[in-house]
C-alpha cells in the first residue's frame, strides 16, 4: 500500500494568493492527488461504507434490545441504591455540578471561538446526520426527516456564515456558552422527545411512546440550573476576589467534598454520640481528642517552627515518629493513631516549612487544625455503620462505584507514586533499591492478578477480627498498583530537571526537602502532565476489571446483571446492547478527558516557559 | 583575636553528621518496612494455623481433579501439568497477538500519516475509539457477539469450509502429518542457511551499493530447503535411533550428576555475568570506581547464583524433573523419526484439514477434531488484545516516523530517492530504533492483558490457577506461581528488547 | 596549626579533591580577606569551578581544611546549612527557577531559609532588582528575559540572602557580547560596595580593574598568585605566561 507520509519538511512557502478552495479542489488535493491515492480512496471508501452499513444495521436493527439499557439506567448508575434515599445521590451530584461550574468559571476554561468554527461544526453534524440516515436501516419517514434536518443545519450554517462575512473569523463567542447548549438541549429533550417503551410488565405488550427519564427529569433540570448558576457566580467571583485565593479555596472544596460525598452523604452513617462526646479515654471521646490534638499540636508546631530551635526540633519530630509507629501496637482509637502520625509529619516539616513569624506560621498552624478537623470528621463518620439498606455488601454500585474507585485510586496513589519516584531517583541506595523492587514487581504482574491476590491475601494477613470489604481491598490494590506506574511516569519528569536547578537551590541554603518541594517537583510534574493524564485515563479504564472479583461496578451491571434479568422484563437476550452502551459511556469520559488535557498542554506550553 | 584551626578534621557530632544521618534514615525506614512485613507475616502464619490451612507444593504433583476447556491437555494429571496448559494457552494468544498487532499497528500508524483524507481519518477514528474504551469491555463485546450466533444444529452436521456458531469459529487449517518432524529438520537447516545468505547479500549491498534483495534471497533459501525436504525428508530417518540413544542416556544418568551440573551452571552463569559486567566497566586507566549500584548488582548476581545452586543441590526433585523432561522430550522425538507402522516413514509432512460438525451423545452437536476451532474465549481475548494493542502500536509507529522525518527526508530527497523508497530505506529503519523500546512495552502489556482471558473463561494461567486453588485451597502458592511466571515473562521480554536495542545502538555508532 | 588572621574570611589549607580516580584539586592553599575581590583564572579543566564549589560545599573536599567565616566545612549538617546561607553563588548557566516569576525567584530563599516575612522579603527583592537595574521585570518568568537580564536576576537572588561572600563561576561565559557589560557593571558596583568576592572569569579587563588579587590555577592547584599589575606585566611562571599569551 502506498501510505503517503505527510512530510513536514515541505513546509509550504506561503503562496502570495490564497489558494483556490472549494469541494472539488479539496477532493483533488486530499483524495485524488495521485492515481494510487485515488485507488486507495475508492477501496478504503467502499470498505468504510460497507462497514458503516453493517454496524448501523446492527445498532439500529429491529432485534436490538435497547430498552434493556434504558430501563436500567438507574441500576447502571447506582446499582440498587434505595429509592427513598435517592435525594442523597442528587445532592452529591448537585455538589459536584456546582463545584464544576465554579471551577470552569474561575479557571476560565474554554476561551473564545469564532463563528466560523461553530458553523463548520454544525455543518459536519448535519453531514453526519445525513450519512447516518442514508446508511442506517431506517424507515423512509425517519430518513426524510433526518435528511431534512441535516440539510437545514448545513444550509443554515452556510447562510449565517455568509451573513456574518469577515466577522465570522473573529474569535468572539465564549466557548462555554456553546458547550452549555448541549446539556440545555438535553434537558429540553427530556420534556419534548418520546421514545418507544414497554410500559407493562408483560414483555410482549405493544410498545408505546413515553418521555425519556420520566421520573428523573425534574432533578436533572434542577442540576442543570444549579450548574448554570454556579458558573455565573464563579464569573462574578472573578471580579470581586483575587484569583489565586479563589483557586486555592476551590481546590480545598474539591478535596473535602469528594470524601464527604462518598463517606457521609451517600453512606448515611449511623453515629454513636455517646462515644463521640464522652470524656476522652483510649476507646472513646473523639471530639475531645480532636480538640486536645488541635490545641496541643498547634503549640508544638509553633515551638518547633521557630528558627532558633535547630536540630532539637528534628529530634522531637523523630521521637514523635517512633511514638506514632508504636501506637499501632497498642489498642487505642484509630483516630489517635492517625493524629500521632500526622503530628509527627507536621513536627518534622515544621522547621523547614513552618515560618518563624506571622503569615507563614499562621499558615502551618491553620493547616494543622484543618487536618485534625478533617481527620476527625471522616474517621468518626467512617466508623459509623452505613444505614443505607441494600442487598449487596457495599452501599453503592454502578457508574458511581467505578468513579469512586477511579477518583480515590488516582488521588491516593498520587502522593505514594511521587514518593516512590523520589526514592527511585534518590542518592540513597537502600531507598532506591526498595523502590526499584516495588515498582518493578508491581509493574511486571497484570492488574487482575493483583486484584485476585488482594481478595485472597488480605483476609489471611490482616489480624483476626479486622474485616475488609472487597471494595476496600480492591481500592487499596488499585492505589498500590497505580502508584507504581505513576512513579515511573514521575521519574521521567524528575530526571528532566537539570542538576543546575538543584545546585542553585542548595547554594541558596535550601534543605533537600525544600528543594524537592519548591524546585524539583513543580518542574518535574509539569514536564510529565501528558503522561499523568494518560495514567488517569488508564486507571479509570482499569476500574472495569473489578467485575472479575465480583464487585458491582458499571461494567458488571452491564454485562452480568442486565442480561440475567427476568423480571420485570425478560432481558436474557440483551447481551451486546448494555456492553455497547457501557463502551460509549467509558469512551465519552476518556475521550473528552484526553482532549481536555491536550488543550491544557497547549495552554501550559506557551507563556510560562 | 587569632583563632586556632586544627589541621585534622573535627568530627561533627553523630546526630549532625550528614553521612550518618543519611544511613540512619535509610536503616530506620528499612527497619520499619521489615517490621511491618514481619508483623503481617506472623499474623498471616497465625491466621493460617487458626484456620487449619497448610500451604505447600504438593498440588504441583498431585492430581488436580479439574478439567480444562481447551489446550494441550484437557484432563491434566498433575497441578503443574494444568499450569503448563494455562501457560501454553497464554503464550498462544500472546505470540499470535503480537504478530498480528504489530502488522496491523504499523499499517494504521502509517495510514495515520497519510495525505489521503479518508485513509487518515479512518485510521484516526480506529485509534481514538479502541484506545479510549476499556479493553475488558471490548473483550466482553467480542464474546457477546459470538454468542448471538446459533448453537450448531443437526442440519450443520458434515465437513465445512467455514462455520460460525455460538461455540466458536471453525476454519480449515494446516496440520502436521506423519513426516512433519523429519521435514522440520530441513526447514531448520534452511533457516540457518537463509541467515548466512542474508548476511552475504547485505555485505554485497554495502560493498557494491547495488540493490541486493537480501530478504528475497533469504526467503528463497528457506523455500528451497522446504521444497527439497518435502520429498527428501525420509533421509532424516536416521535421526530416530540418535534421539533414542540420547533418551536412554538421560534415562541412565544418575540424579547427582544433573544436580552438580545445574549447580555449577548456576554459579558459572553468575560468574560469567559478573565478569562481563566488570569488563564493561574496565577503562584503559584500569577499573573505574564502582558505584553502590554496581556493587548491588554484583552482590545480587552472586547471591542469585548461590541461591539457585543451593536450591538445585537441596531439592533433588528439580533435577529429577529436568532429567525426566529431557528423556521424555527425546523419546518423543524418537517416535517421530524413522520407521513408522512397520515401513519407512514416507508420509507427507503437512496435511490440509477441514472442520466438521459432529454429534456426540444423544443430541449434542459440536465441532470435531478437524481444521481449527477458535473457541469463543480465544476469539474474544485474541481479537480484544490484538485490536487494542494495535491501536497503541499505531501511535508508537506514528511518533517514531514523525521523529525521524523532521530533517531526515531532506537528506533522502537530496539523494534522489522516491518517496516510497525513502520511507522503506531511510525512514522506517531509523524510526525502528526509536520505536523499539515503546514497542517492547506494548508487547509486555499485551502479554499481561491476556490475563483478562479469565473474564471470558479462556483457560490461561490465571484462570487455571484460580480453578486449581478453588479445588485445592492452595491460594498462596498459586499466587506465588503467578507472580514468578509473569515476572519471568516481563524479564525475558524486556531482555530481548534490550538486547536488540543495544544492537541497534551499536550499529548506529 | 594555622592562624585565622583578623580579617581572613576564607582559609584553605592543602585542599585536595578526587573524582573517582581523577584528582581535580591537588592541594590548594590560600587565604582570602574580608572585602577582598579575588579573580581566579586558568585553563579549562584546571579545577577552578571545583575549587569555588568546595567553598560552599556543593562539592565535598576529601583532604585539607576549608574554614569559612570561622566555620570549618565538615559533614556537619548545621555548618553546611549556615555556610550555604552566608555564601552566595552565581552560575554560568544562571540556573534561575523557570517555573517561578523573577520576584519569586528572588524571595524564595529569604522566605523559607531565613524565614523573612513575606512583605519584608518582597520589599527587599524589589530593592535588589532595582540595584541590578530590572525592577520592571519582576512579574515576568525567566524564560521571557534576555541572558544578561537573567544573570542579573541570579545575582539579585544570591544577594537576597545577605551573603557575606559571593562566588561567581564564569558569570559572563554564556552571554552574548553586548550583554556582558551590563552584568560586569553590576559586579563592579558590588565589589565597590565592599562585598567579598571570588570570581572565576576570563574577562581580563574586569580582573585588571576590580581585582585585589589574581589566582592562576592549573592542574588543580594555584600556580601563581599576585596583584593584577604583577600578573599582566611581569608573570613569573611559564605556564602563566603561556596562558596569558593565548588569552590576551
Ligand atoms: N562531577 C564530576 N565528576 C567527575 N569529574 C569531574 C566532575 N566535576 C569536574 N570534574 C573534572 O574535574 C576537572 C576540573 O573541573 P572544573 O573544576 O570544572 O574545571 P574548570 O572549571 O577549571 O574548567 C575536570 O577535568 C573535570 O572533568
Ligand atoms: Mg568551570
Amino acid at each position: 500500500m502506498t501510505g503517503r507520509i505527510v512530510l513536514p519538511d515541505t513546509e509550504p512557502e506561503r503562496p502570495p494568493e490564497p489558494p483556490p478552495h472549494g469541494p472539488i479542489v479539496w477532493a483533488h488535493e486530499n483524495l485524488f492527488s495521485t492515481v494510487a491515492s485515488g485507488i486507495l480512496t475508492v477501496v478504503v471508501g467502499t470498505l468504510v461504507v460497507l462497514f458503516l452499513v453493517g454496524v448501523l444495521g446492527f445498532i439500529f436493527g429491529a432485534d436490538r434490545r435497547w430498552d434493556a439499557v434504558f430501563f436500567n439506567t438507574r441500576l447502571m448508575m447506582t446499582q440498587a441504591y434505595p429509592e427513598d434515599q435517592y435525594f442523597r445521590v442528587w445532592l452529591s451530584l448537585g455538589i459536584i455540578v456546582s463545584l464544576t461550574g465554579l471551577s470552569l468559571a474561575v479557571w476560565q476554561v474554554g476561551g473564545r471561538v469564532s463563528l466560523n468554527r461553530i458553523t463548520r461544526l454544525l455543518s459536519s453534524i448535519g453531514a453526519g446526520l445525513i450519512g447516518l440516515e442514508v446508511l442506517g436501516p431506517f424507515s423512509i419517514r425517519a430518513r426524510v426527516i433526518g435528511i431534512l434536518i441535516g440539510l437545514v443545519l448545513i444550509g443554515g450554517s452556510y447562510l449565517v456564515k455568509r451573513a456574518a462575512g469577515e466577522r465570522a473569523k473573529q474569535e468572539t463567542i465564549p466557548l462555554m456558552a456553546i458547550v452549555g447548549i448541549v446539556p440545555a438541549l438535553g434537558v429540553v429533550a427530556l420534556y419534548v422527545l418520546r421514545i418507544p417503551t414497554r410500559l407493562a410488565e408483560d414483555n410482549y405488550a405493544e410498545q408505546v411512546l413515553a418521555p425519556i427519564a420520566n421520573s428523573t427529569r425534574i432533578p436533572i433540570t434542577v442540576l442543570f440550573v444549579v450548574g448554570v448558576v454556579a458558573y455565573s457566580v464563579g464569573v462574578l467571583m472573578l471580579d470581586r476576589m483575587p484569583n489565586a485565593t479563589a483557586r486555592v479555596a476551590l481546590v480545598g472544596l474539591w478535596v473535602l467534598s469528594l470524601p464527604a460525598i462518598v463517606l457521609t452523604i451517600l453512606r448515611d452513617p449511623e453515629l454513636d454520640y455517646d462515644k463521640i462526646l464522652a470524656i476522652p479515654g483510649f476507646q472513646e471521646g473523639y471530639l475531645w481528642w480532636a480538640v486536645i490534638f488541635a490545641v496541643g499540636g498547634s503549640l508544638l508546631i509553633t515551638y518547633l517552627g521557630s528558627p532558633a530551635r535547630g536540630e532539637g526540633g528534628r529530634a522531637i519530630g523523630g521521637l514523635l515518629v517512633v511514638v506514632a509507629l508504636a501506637s499501632w501496637g497498642v489498642s487505642m482509637l484509630v483516630l489517635i493513631r492517625l493524629f500521632l502520625l500526622f503530628l509527627a509529619t507536621f513536627a518534622l516539616a515544621a522547621p523547614t516549612f513552618g515560618g518563624g513569624e506571622g503569615r507563614a506560621r499562621a499558615r502551618i498552624v491553620g493547616l494543622w487544625v484543618m487536618t485534625v478537623a478533617a481527620a476527625a470528621y471522616f474517621v468518626v463518620l467512617v466508623s459509623g455503620p452505613s444505614t443505607v439498606q441494600v442487598q449487596t455488601t457495599f452501599f453503592i454500585g454502578g457508574l458511581f462505584l467505578s468513579f469512586i474507585l477511579a477518583i480515590f485510586g488516582i488521588v491516593l496513589s498520587f502522593p505514594l507514586g511521587v514518593l516512590f519516584a523520589l526514592g527511585r531517583t534518590s542518592s540513597m541506595p537502600i531507598f532506591r533499591l526498595m523502590c526499584v523492587a516495588y515498582i518493578e514487581v508491581v509493574r511486571g504482574v497484570p492488574f487482575i492478578t493483583w486484584l485476585l491476590t488482594a481478595i485472597i491475601v488480605f483476609p489471611i494477613f490482616l489480624p483476626l477480627g479486622v474485616q475488609v470489604s472487597n471494595v476496600v481491598a480492591v481500592l487499596v490494590m488499585t492505589v498500590l498498583f497505580s502508584a507504581a506506574y505513576l512513579a515511573e511516569n514521575v521519574r521521567g519528569g524528575l530526571q528532566s530537571v537539570s542538576g543546575g536547578q538543584i545546585e542553585a537551590a542548595k547554594a541558596l541554603g535550601m534543605t533537600t526537602a525544600q528543594t524537592t518541594v519548591f524546585i524539583i517537583l513543580p518542574q518535574a510534574l509539569r514536564a510529565v502532565i501528558p503522561a499523568l493524564v494518560g495514567q488517569v485515563i488508564g486507571t479509570f479504564k482499569d476500574t472495569s476489571l473489578v467485575i472479575i472479583v465480583g464487585l458491582f461496578d458499571f461494567l458488571a451491571i452491564a454485562r452480568n446483571v442486565i442480561p440475567n434479568q427476568r423480571v420485570p422484563f425478560n432481558n436474557l437476550d440483551a447481551l451486546t446492547e448494555p456492553l455497547m452502551y457501557a463502551a460509549l459511556v467509558y469512551w465519552i469520559f476518556t475521550f473528552s478527558f484526553s482532549r481536555a488535557s491536550q488543550r491544557l498542554e497547549k495552554k501550559l506550553g506557551v507563556g510560562e516557559r | 583575636m587569632a583563632v586556632e584551626v586544627q589541621q585534622r578534621h573535627q568530627r561533627p557530632p553523630l546526630w549532625r553528621d550528614v553521612t550518618v544521618l543519611k544511613w540512619a534514615a535509610q536503616l530506620v525506614v528499612l527497619a520499619v518496612v521489615a517490621a511491618i512485613l514481619w508483623i503481617l507475616g506472623t499474623t498471616g502464619a497465625g491466621n493460617i494455623d487458626d484456620r487449619g490451612l497448610t500451604f505447600g507444593w504438593r498440588w504441583l504433583t498431585d492430581p488436580p481433579g479439574i478439567s480444562i476447556r481447551e489446550g494441550i491437555d484437557l484432563l491434566p494429571d498433575s497441578g503443574s501439568r494444568a499450569m503448563l496448559v494455562g501457560i501454553v494457552n497464554m503464550l498462544r494468544v500472546t505470540v499470535s497477538g503480537i504478530i498480528v498487532a504489530t502488522i496491523l499497528g504499523t499499517i494504521i500508524g502509517i495510514a495515520r500519516l497519510s495525505k489521503n483524507w479518508i485513509v487518515n481519518k479512518t485510521a484516526n477514528v480506529y485509534i481514538e475509539t479502541i484506545r479510549n474504551t476499556p479493553l475488558l469491555v471490548q473483550i466482553f463485546f467480542w464474546a457477546a457477539l459470538l454468542r448471538l450466533f446459533d448453537e450448531p444444529l443437526e442440519a450443520d452436521i458434515g465437513v465445512k469450509w467455514l462455520h460460525i456458531s455460538s461455540k466458536g469459529l471453525a476454519i480449515p487449517w494446516i496440520r502436521p502429518d506423519i513426516g512433519f518432524w523429519q521435514w522440520l529438520v530441513f526447514v531448520v537447516v534452511g533457516l540457518y542457511f537463509a541467515r548466512v545468505m542474508y548476511r552475504r547479500r547485505i555485505r554485497h549491498l554495502e560493498e557494491s551499493g547495488e540493490e541486493a534483495y537480501a530478504f528475497t534471497y533469504a526467503a528463497g533459501t528457506v523455500l528451497l530447503f522446504a521444497l527439497v525436504g518435502w520429498f527428501a525428508h525420509p533421509l532424516m530417518a536416521f535421526l530416530g535411533p540418535v534421539w533414542g540413544g540420547i533418551a536412554s542416556f538421560f534415562g541412565a544418568l544418575p540424579t547427582w550428576v544433573v544436580q552438580a551440573v545445574l549447580a555449577v551452571g548456576a554459579l558459572g552463569i553468575a560468574g560469567w555475568w559478573i565478569k562481563r559486567f566488570l569488563d564493561g566497566l574496565r577503562t584503559p586507566a584500569g577499573l573505574a570506581k564502582l558505584t553502590d549500584d554496581d556493587i548491588f548488582r554484583i552482590v545480587f548476581a552472586s547471591l542469585a547464583g548461590v541461591i539457585f545452586a543451593a536450591l538445585f543441590i537441596v531439592q533433588g526433585g528439580i533435577s529429577n524433573l529436568v532429567l525426566d523432561g529431557m528423556r521424555n522430550l527425546f523419546e518423543f522425538f524418537d517416535g517421530k523419526f524413522g520407521a513408522a507402522e512397520g515401513g519407512l516413514r514416507t508420509g507427507l509432512p503437512l496435511r490440509w484439514s477441514r472442520p466438521f460438525v459432529e454429534v456426540t451423545g444423544a443430541n449434542f452437536f459440536q465441532y470435531g477434531s478437524g481444521g481449527i476451532v477458535i473457541t469463543g474465549g480465544f476469539f474474544a481475548i485474541w481479537v480484544g488484545v490484538t485490536l487494542y494493542t494495535a491501536s497503541f502500536i499505531a501511535e508508537v509507529v506514528r511518533a517514531g516516523i514523525l521523529a525521524v522525518v523532521r530533517g531526515q527526508t531532506e537528506a533522502a530527497s537530496a539523494l534522489g530517492l522516491r518517496r516510497s523508497q525513502s520511507l522503506r530505506l531511510v525512514i522506517l529503519p531509523q524510526a525502528f530504533r526509536i520505536i523499539l523500546p515503546p514497542l517492547g512495552n506494548q508487547y509486555l502489556n499485551l502479554a499481561k492483558n491476556t490475563s483478562l482471558g479469565i473474564a471470558v473463561s479462556y483457560p490461561e494461567i490465571v484462570l487455571v490457577g484460580q480453578t486449581l486453588y478453588n479445588q485445592t485451597g492452595q491460594t498462596l502458592p498459586v499466587v506465588l506461581f503467578w507472580m514468578v511466571f509473569y515476572l519471568s515473562v516481563s524479564l525475558i521480554l524486556s531482555s530481548i528488547v534490550n538486547y536488540y536495542n543495544r544492537k541497534l545502538q551499536l550499529v548506529e555508532r | 596549626m594555622a592562624d585565622l588572621g583578623q580579617d581572613d574570611i576564607i582559609i584553605c589549607e592543602g585542599v585536595k579533591k578526587w573524582f573517582g580516580d581523577f584528582q581535580a584539586l591537588t592541594g590548594v592553599t590560600t587565604r582570602i580577606k574580608e572585602q577582598e575581590v579575588v579573580v581566579v583564572i586558568g585553563p579549562s579543566g584546571s579545577g577552578k569551578s571545583t575549587f569555588i564549589r568546595c567553598i560552599n560545599r556543593l562539592e565535598a573536599h576529601q583532604e585539607g581544611t576549608i574554614v569559612v567565616d570561622g566555620i570549618e566545612l565538615t559533614n556537619d549538617l548545621r555548618n553546611i546549612e549556615k555556610i550555604r546561607a552566608e555564601v552566595g553563588m552565581v552560575f554560568q548557566q544562571f540556573n534561575l527557577f523557570p517555573h517561578l516569576t523573577v520576584l519569586d525567584n528572588v524571595t524564595l530563599a529569604p522566605l523559607w531559609v531565613r524565614k523573612t516575612p513575606k512583605g519584608e522579603s518582597d520589599a527587599q527583592a524589589m530593592q535588589l532588582l532595582e540595584r541590578v537595574g530590572i525592577p520592571e521585570q519582576a512579574e515576568k518568568y525567566p524564560g521571557q528575559l534576555s541572558g544578561g537580564q537573567q544573570q542579573r536576576v541570579a545575582i539579585a537572588r544570591a544577594l537576597a540572602m545577605n551573603p557575606k561572600i559571593m562566588l561567581f563561576d564564569e558569570p559572563t561565559s554564556a552571554l552574548d557580547p553586548e550583554m556582558i557589560k551590563e552584568v560586569l557593571d553590576v559586579m563592579k558596583e558590588l565589589a565597590q560596595s565592599g562585598m567579598t568576592m571570588i570570581v572565576v572569569t576570563h574577562e581580563m579587563g574586569f580582573a585588571r580593574e576590580v581585582a585585589d588579587r589574581v589566582l592562576f590555577f592549573d592542574y588543580g592547584t594555584i600556580v601563581e598568585e599576585g596583584t593584577p599589575e604583577h600578573f599582566f606585566t611581569s608573570p613569573e611562571h611559564d605556564r602563566t605566561k603561556l596562558f596569558l599569551s593565548q588569552i590576551l
